[in-house]
């Protein structure tokens, strides 16, 4: 059976063949963020734009070529991926991991010798992630924590929990084992984890 | 026996299934006895929702206004295709 969503996205790749205008501004806001997420896991910020700034411009020609046997997200998300591994390759510069503790280092100061709490959750978060979004000093908190984050655990992030990518997606975009993208996405969600419990506990971001 | 700092180490792999029945099993059951763990995974589940919202909401106008141009420009020095 087919899905209204597979039906949207023909329609728009078959627009985007057209060359219509509309419909790339649709598909340039609808997947530029998650472009520019992989992007930025490789190259610096404004690198970065440049990269999906040229991607769009080639999309323009390459959509004809497109039999979507991925989905349109997923193909523009490789062109970025794979024009910014060629850009790398260039420059010869690595990016910068540490995949080597699950634990982000506040987290682990929290347990004893022998591996219980020492320092437990004070308290259970008692509203949906839903209500406390309402909270506009919380979100504003979110923002500025996400933007200290690593560029290598943001993008793992963006892709895999706005953009809803398969790990096996993720993996291949970002050039990342399966493990290691698991540290990642670990080791992003424990740093989210505390600021969200400091603001519970004292309001302060 | 897991301990609880193991288990906040495998956390995010719990919440997302991708532990081994074993493991999941062992996970479960530190769970049903301890309370602090308990709160942890609560709130590590809250703080990816939280995050899973909170991203997918946000949209960089400026540089998609730069990408729309660029596009715009783009498109305007080809022939729009009737096919």
């Amino acid at each position: 059976m087919i899905q209204q969503t597979d039906l949207d996205e023909r329609r728009l790749v078959e627009a985007l063949k057209r060359g219509d205008s509309s419909a790339y501004a649709q598909a340039v806001s609808q997947f530029s963020p998650g472009m520019l997420a992989v992007a930025r896991y490789y190259l610096d910020t404004g690198s970065a734009e440049d990269i999906v700034q040229d991607c769009w411009v080639t999309v323009i020609d390459a959509i004809q070529k497109f039999e979507g046997r991925s989905g349109l997200k997923t193909w523009l998300h490789r062109i970025v991926a794979n024009r910014c591994k060629n850009r790398l390759r260039s420059t010869h510069r690595e990016i910068p991991t540490d995949f080597s503790e699950r634990l982000d280092p506040e987290l682990a100061s929290r347990f004893d010798a022998s591996g219980r709490w020492a320092t437990p959750p004070k308290l259970r978060f008692d509203a949906s992630a839903e209500a406390l979004l309402e909270n506009e000093a919380l979100s504003n908190c979110l923002d500025k924590h996400l933007a200290h984050l690593p560029e290598t655990q943001r993008s793992a992030l963006i892709l895999y929990e706005a953009h809803q990518h398969r790990s096996d997606d993720v993996c291949n975009i970002l050039d990342v084992s399966a493990s290691n993208l698991r540290v990642m996405l670990h080791r992003a969600r424990q740093k989210i984890f505390l600021m969200v419990e400091t603001f519970q506990e004292t309001g302060q971001c | 026996m897991l301990m609880c700092r193991e288990l906040a180490g495998i956390a995010s792999d719990y919440i997302d299934g991708e532990l081994t029945t074993g493991r999941n099993l062992s996970v479960k059951m530190h769970l049903m006895m301890c309370r602090p763990c308990r709160s942890f995974i609560g709130n590590l589940r809250t703080s990816t929702e939280l995050m899973r919202r909170h991203t997918a909401s946000h949209v960089e106008a400026a540089v998609i206004d730069r990408i729309n141009q660029r596009i715009s420009e783009a498109l305007g020095a080809r022939p729009e295709r009737k096919d």
